[in-house]
This record gives structure tokens, sequence and C-alpha cells, in this order.
């Protein structure tokens, strides 16, 4: 079964079906994987700020980074639920489209790269290098490139 | 001509309108996205769910900055953004409603800026009062609606 022949039966299931006729449904999951992006990229702002030795400097870098750190797993876990919902109900919209699959690669490497963070937040305590700042300072750049391209899905072109 | 259709006329509208509305989108949901994370953090705050272990003036003087400037960006795009296809947006009803959360949004916080965070010094530790958590929880419903509704307006 190739990509295409996979859309078109994901977009016959019935499940696919009742989300693509409940009229409110796709911007109603659009709301909560905006919201969840919102804190996602929040929390990752609060660690990257704290990285580049700016920001909330109340607690340890290790318990700032656990704590935020957390919220980021929590968001992504609410994105990927509510991605996967907009994958079942608008198959052809992105199992096709290569601005998604460029969208995961960079997810891959933006969660490669977070877990990273963490580990040196558990490791290093408050002895950050260059090396470290230039990591979270990337790992925003990689938030803001996987929502231009979520954003990107929508005007993809297939022919 | 109106002045609606004029705007929609100008060449820098034209220009989003058939080059580079998906970019200004785009930068837009990246802006809101700190707008309203930044805010959640100081509602959660106030409400008393979260960041317990900060005072609420110190939290509120490290998110509020990064607030403003996205703010700014989110104003921009949005402007651009309306003016491609402003005579058609101003008769939409989620847009409309998402203006009035946005003027709701603005008035409770003008409210608990001047009125109730004058007090902070009493309960920057610990549980806020019930004028404080109301703050956060009408701040926080309004900005889900903002959301919710500037997400609609892309399918009316």
């Amino acid at each position: 079964m190739g990509l295409q022949q996979f859309s078109d039966w994901l977009a016959s299931t019935a499940f696919s079906q009742a989300i693509q006729l409940t009229q409110w449904a796709i911007p109603a999951i659009q709301t909560v994987h905006i919201l969840a992006l919102a804190l996602l990229f929040t929390a990752a702002l609060i660690v990257a700020l704290r990285f580049s030795g700016r920001g909330l400097a109340v607690e340890s870098l290790h318990m700032l980074a656990r704590r935020f750190i957390r919220v980021i797993w929590i968001a992504l876990v609410v994105l990927a639920g509510s991605g996967i919902l907009l994958i079942v109900a608008e198959p052809h919209r992105t199992i096709s489209n290569p601005v998604f699959y460029t969208k995961m690669v960079l997810l891959a490497i933006a969660t490669l790269t977070t877990l990273w963070l963490s580990a040196v937040a558990r490791h290093q305590h408050e002895r950050v290098s260059g090396l470290h700042r230039a990591g979270a300072a990337l790992t925003m750049l990689l938030w803001i490139g996987i929502m231009f391209a979520g954003r990107f899905i929508a005007y993809y072109d297939a022919y | 001509m109106n002045f609606l259709e004029w705007l929609q006329a100008t060449a820098l509208a034209v220009s989003v309108g058939e080059t580079w509305f998906p970019w200004v989108e785009a930068a837009h949901v990246v802006f809101l996205a700190a707008v309203a994370g930044t805010i959640f953090m100081v509602d959660a705050r106030l409400m008393g769910f979260a960041s317990r272990n900060l005072r609420v003036s110190y939290l509120a003087q490290h998110m509020l900055p990064w607030t403003w400037v996205a703010f700014s960006g989110a104003v921009i795009t949005g402007t651009l953004m309306f003016m491609a296809n402003a005579a058609s947006y101003a008769t939409k009803a989620p847009f409309l409603i998402k203006m009035g959360l946005l003027l709701g949004a603005g008035l409770n916080m003008l409210y608990f800026h001047l009125v109730t965070y004058r007090g902070v010094a009493g309960w920057d530790v610990g549980k806020p009062p019930g004028a404080a958590r109301t703050a956060g929880a009408i701040s926080m419903l309004c900005w889900i609606g903002v959301i919710a509704f500037g997400r609609w307006i892309g399918f009316v």
C-alpha cells in the first residue's frame, strides 16, 4: 500500500469521517494544538534564557530546567495527540506533503537537543559553556522553524 | 470607496495578499505563542497553580517584557494580514469576537495593574487574593478565546 492509498484508506475510516463531518472539530483541535505550542515555546524560552545567564534565577539551573522541561514534554504529548487527530481528519494534507516531513525532522532534532539540555542541566549545574548556550539558542530556532513548517503545511500545493 | 477598500488596495496590502501571507501568518503564530505562553505562566501563578516558589512581582517582571515584544510582533503581523483582506475580515463574526476578547483581556489587565497589583507587596509570596486569582482566570479565558476565534477566522 503506497502513501496515496494509505491516505485514501485513512480518510475513509469512520473516525476520520466523523471529524470531517463535525464542522467545528478541526478548528477546535487546531486551537488545542496552538495552546500546547504556546506553553512549549514559552517553557523553552525560559530554559534558553536561563542557559544564556538571564531570566529567572531564583532557583538552580537544575531545578528550573527540570520544572520547565517537564512542561515541554507534557505539551509535546498534547501536540502529538492533537497532531495525529489532524492527520487522521485530513490525511491528504500531510501524508504526501514534504513540508510535513521537514517539520517531523526538525521536531526530532529539537527533541534530541532538548534531551541534551536536560542532561546538561542535571550534570553541569551552573557550569554552562558557550556550547550549551549555543545549543539552547539552536533549540529556540528549531521550535520557530517547526511552527513555520506547521503553518506552511497548509500552503504546500501538491500539484 | 471606503477606508477598508482603500486599505486593501494599497501596495503593501496587495503584496501581502499575493506573496507574503503564509510568511506573515507563520510569524503571527510564533508571536502569539510567546504572548499567550508568557501570559499563561503569570496567570497560573496568579491563580496559585504554578511557580508558587517565585514571587508574583519577580515572575511578572521577567515574563511581561517578552509578552510586550511578542505582542508588538503579533499586532504588526496581524495588521498586515487584516490589510490583505480588510473589507472581508471586518464583517466576519469570529474576527469581531476575537477583537472583543482582546479588548476584554486589555481592560482586565488595566484594572489588575491599576488596582489589584498595587497591593502586591502583601501577597507577593504565597496565595494571591481573590481579586488576583479572578484576574488570572479572566485573562486565561480571554486568551484561549482569542486563539480559538483567531483560528476560526481562517474557516469562514
